[in-house]
């Protein structure tokens, strides 16, 4: 009954009695779509000053621009992690919060210094994935804001921004699958998402194989998911956007 | 047709270059209110570019333009260049411009109801209950009253151009711009356009038209403005051009056209 | 952050460079050559393969691969099976194991590229190979393979850069290789970003050249996309 034995142990190890495992690494799954959404966001805020950097007219602009993207998209993810964690800045922040009594400062810091490192990696593909929106955009709509008197501001706001969100979707879902794995290699910093609560499991029960798998598993289900997501997001946005009859 | 003594739109000295090519030589036209202008000429002879300096879609190196008695202000910025010195002024003079592009142009992601009120609430700043209602009768005007909710991408190039103009009329302009209205709609929807714009050159309107529809020219426009690389060859009624022939240039192109 | 330092640092992580060199020389071809199989595979009309196919690279790019690595590493040891020959000549060596771990992760990644070369292959070309009569190996030899080649080549090369970044990973299962080395000597000094800059510095020159390399394979395959060549020469005739 050996093989019984086995699957009873698995189960029990899994599970969310005593011994289980099963709710640490669901509470795990949870940080890291915590620390991956927090990731994005500051990718979305750096991606879109990047790409503006890169459409701009100014000279030294684009250049900065390009070498944020070709510095960021050739270091290796793992390096960017490693000098974000032990960087000074991110422990600033941290520890302030600490003194504050909001929180442990630990927590705050790996939480921060991982999404900071995820974040600027992904910034750097969303600033891609903006600049070709926007390149996207019919010049000519454009003009038909500036012809009926829009002031530039106004122009951004109601047409460029709308169609940029429209065409980035794809792309976007892709950064975030990208950043999702990214994530994994936070675990450096100690903080405790899916990769690090398996190696935990692992480290006291030796049962690599069972969380390995199930780790795996996890990130398969964050992956998948996200995937219809984004996929809804972009037939429903194209559902006004079907190719145009009889021009 | 009668036209007024008010000038509409004055535009004087029209220079404009592109790198080494000078596209435009010197073009001044006035436009009397009602007057309905074609603007006739071979491609390269500047037309577009004439029409697009109008509202400052493109800057012209030289000359004045001039709305209901409104000078558009211009400096000479750092490189020698002409440009607008009062932006605000610029986005007035335009909103009281109205452009119908080539292209189209409507906003993709707004329903043409959406496009007509876009101007009038977020650069006019008007209420938009108000808006609304006079959309859906420009709407009506133009004949696509039940298609309020649809999006450009539903409809036809013919419906798309007459919902563009609808979204110029929106903004209640003085002067309206068509920058070639019908070159890129098929054959057979070029008839409903052209109709659109006969109705509003008989309200009274204030038109200046790119085009190559000879028969627009000729029956429903007060007068014929002719360009030949970038100079005004030939300017009168369109009996004038058209009948009695004036101008031998003129001639060659008319007959280049027929087909 | 003094020259000797800088000049000290560099020395010590260019020491392992060609361990990363390594890891990388290696796994392009072997994924390469594994990403080939799995396309074949999914083009298959056997329904059993295709799906296989389909399953494995949906697991090995919806799953960091950190992960991977550790599940083959540490994972697959647990079990008597996997201490026989020929698993245990690989597990047992941690630089072989990083090895097959880069490669079966990018396998799933270039299958991908290739596929979609493969799709952008005009049939307009392959038609007109057919109606010579070419078929079967031959085509896919002298017109298939070559044009879903250059079409794949651009992607592909992103691949094989992103590479060269993933072997930073192998650090973590205890292979001594350039991140693991600036991230130690950082700790050492203190000078954690610098050093880790240093390091990163490397990895971009190397990608550099990587790049470059590609490149000129791309150009050298596209030969039709180029400058025209000088027209040949026509013999002259004696006329009349």
């Amino acid at each position: 009954m050996d093989f019984i034995d086995t699957l009873i142990n698995t189960v029990s190890l899994l599970g969310f009695g005593k011994t289980g495992w099963g709710l640490y690494l669901l509470a795990a799954a949870g940080m890291t779509i915590a620390v991956t959404l927090a990731a994005i966001v500051i990718g979305a805020i750096v991606g879109s000053f990047v790409a503006w950097a890169k459409l701009s007219s100014n000279l030294i602009a684009r250049a900065a621009g390009n070498a944020y993207t070709v510095v960021l998209r050739g270091t290796p993810e793992l390096l960017i992690i490693y000098m974000v964690f032990f960087g000074k800045v991110v422990d600033a922040v941290g520890n302030t919060l600490q003194y504050l009594g909001l929180g442990d400062g630990t927590i705050i810091n790996n939480f921060l210094a991982g999404a900071l490192g995820v974040g600027l990696i992904s910034a750097a593909y969303q600033a891609e994935v903006f600049r070709g929106a926007f390149t996207a955009i019919a010049k000519g709509e454009i003009e038909a804001a500036r012809a009926i008197g829009m002031p530039r501001l106004l122009r951004f706001r109601r047409i460029i921004v709308p169609q940029i969100l429209r065409f980035a979707i794809p792309g976007l879902g892709n950064v975030w699958q990208l950043s999702v794995k990214d994530s994994a290699l936070i675990s450096i910093t100690g903080l405790v998402e899916i990769m690090n609560a398996a190696n935990k499991a692992v480290g006291s029960t030796k049962q690599s194989f069972l969380f390995y798998t199930v780790g795996a598993c996890l990130y398969l289900v964050l992956t998948s998911l996200s995937n219809q997501v984004f996929n809804a997001g972009e037939r429903h946005v194209a559902k006004s956007f079907r190719r145009p009859v009889g021009m | 047709m009668a036209a007024s003594s008010e000038i509409a739109l004055s535009v004087k000295n029209i220079h404009k270059r592109f790198g080494q090519h000078e596209v435009l030589k010197g073009i001044s036209v006035d436009a009397h209110e009602g007057d309905v202008i074609s603007i006739l000429g071979a491609s390269g002879s500047g037309k577009s570019t004439f029409l697009r300096c109008i509202n400052l879609l493109e800057t012209p190196d030289e000359g004045e333009i001039i709305v209901a008695g409104e000078k558009l202000e211009m400096r000479r910025n750092k490189t020698g260049h002409l440009a607008p010195a009062n932006g605000k002024q610029v986005d007035r003079i335009r909103s009281e411009l109205g452009m119908v592009f080539q292209s189209f142009n409507l906003w993709s992601h707004m329903t043409i109801l959406q496009n007509l009120i876009e101007g009038p609430v977020h650069v006019l700043g008007r209420p938009r209950a108000e808006c609304i209602e006079e959309a859906e009768a420009l709407l009506q005007r133009v004949g696509l009253a039940e298609r309020r909710n649809y999006y450009p991408s539903h409809m036809s190039g013919g419906q798309q151009q007459r919902a563009a103009i609808a979204r110029a009329l929106a903004m209640k302009p003085k002067v309206m711009l068509f920058d070639e209205p019908t070159s890129a709609l098929d054959p057979e929807l070029v008839g409903e356009v052209l109709r659109v714009m006969r109705s509003l050159a008989e309200e009274g309107r204030t038109m200046l038209v790119v085009t190559h529809e000879m028969s627009f020219a000729r029956n429903v426009s007060n007068r014929v403005l002719f360009l030949h690389k970038g100079e005004v060859e030939a300017d009168g009624s369109p009996d004038e051009l058209f009948k009695d022939m004036k101008s031998e240039r003129f001639r060659q192109f008319v007959s280049g056209q027929q087909h | 952050m003094n020259m000797p330092f800088i000049l000290d640092t560099l020395r010590q992580i260019l020491a392992v460079l060609p361990t990363t060199l390594a890891l990388f020389a290696l796994s392009v071809p072997i994924g390469c050559f594994f990403a080939l199989v799995l396309v074949w595979m999914r083009m298959s009309s056997n329904r059993i393969l295709s799906g296989f196919s389909r399953s494995y690279i949906f697991v090995f790019r919806g799953t960091p691969l950190l992960i991977q690595m550790f599940l083959i590493f540490y994972g697959l040891a647990q079990f008597q099976f996997f201490h026989l020959p020929p698993f245990w000549w690989i597990l047992v060596n941690r630089f072989a194991t990083a090895v097959l771990a880069l490669a079966l992760c990018t396998a799933a990644y270039s299958a991908e590229i290739f596929r979609g070369g493969l799709l952008a292959v005009p049939s307009k070309e392959i038609e007109a190979a057919r109606a010579i009569g070419m078929s079967g190996f031959k085509l896919l030899r002298r017109i298939i393979a070559p044009i879903a080649l250059r079409q794949a080549l651009p992607a592909y090369s992103t691949e094989v850069v992103l590479m060269l970044k993933s072997t930073s990973l192998a650090g973590l299962i205890g292979i001594v290789e350039m991140t693991g080395v600036a991230q130690k000597l950082g700790r050492r000094s203190l000078e954690d970003v610098g050093v880790l800059a240093l390091a990163g510095l490397i990895y971009l020159v190397v990608s550099f050249i990587i790049i470059l390399l590609m490149g000129l394979l791309e150009r050298k395959l596209s030969p039709h996309l180029g400058v025209m060549p000088p027209r040949a020469q026509t013999p002259r005739t004696i006329v009349g």
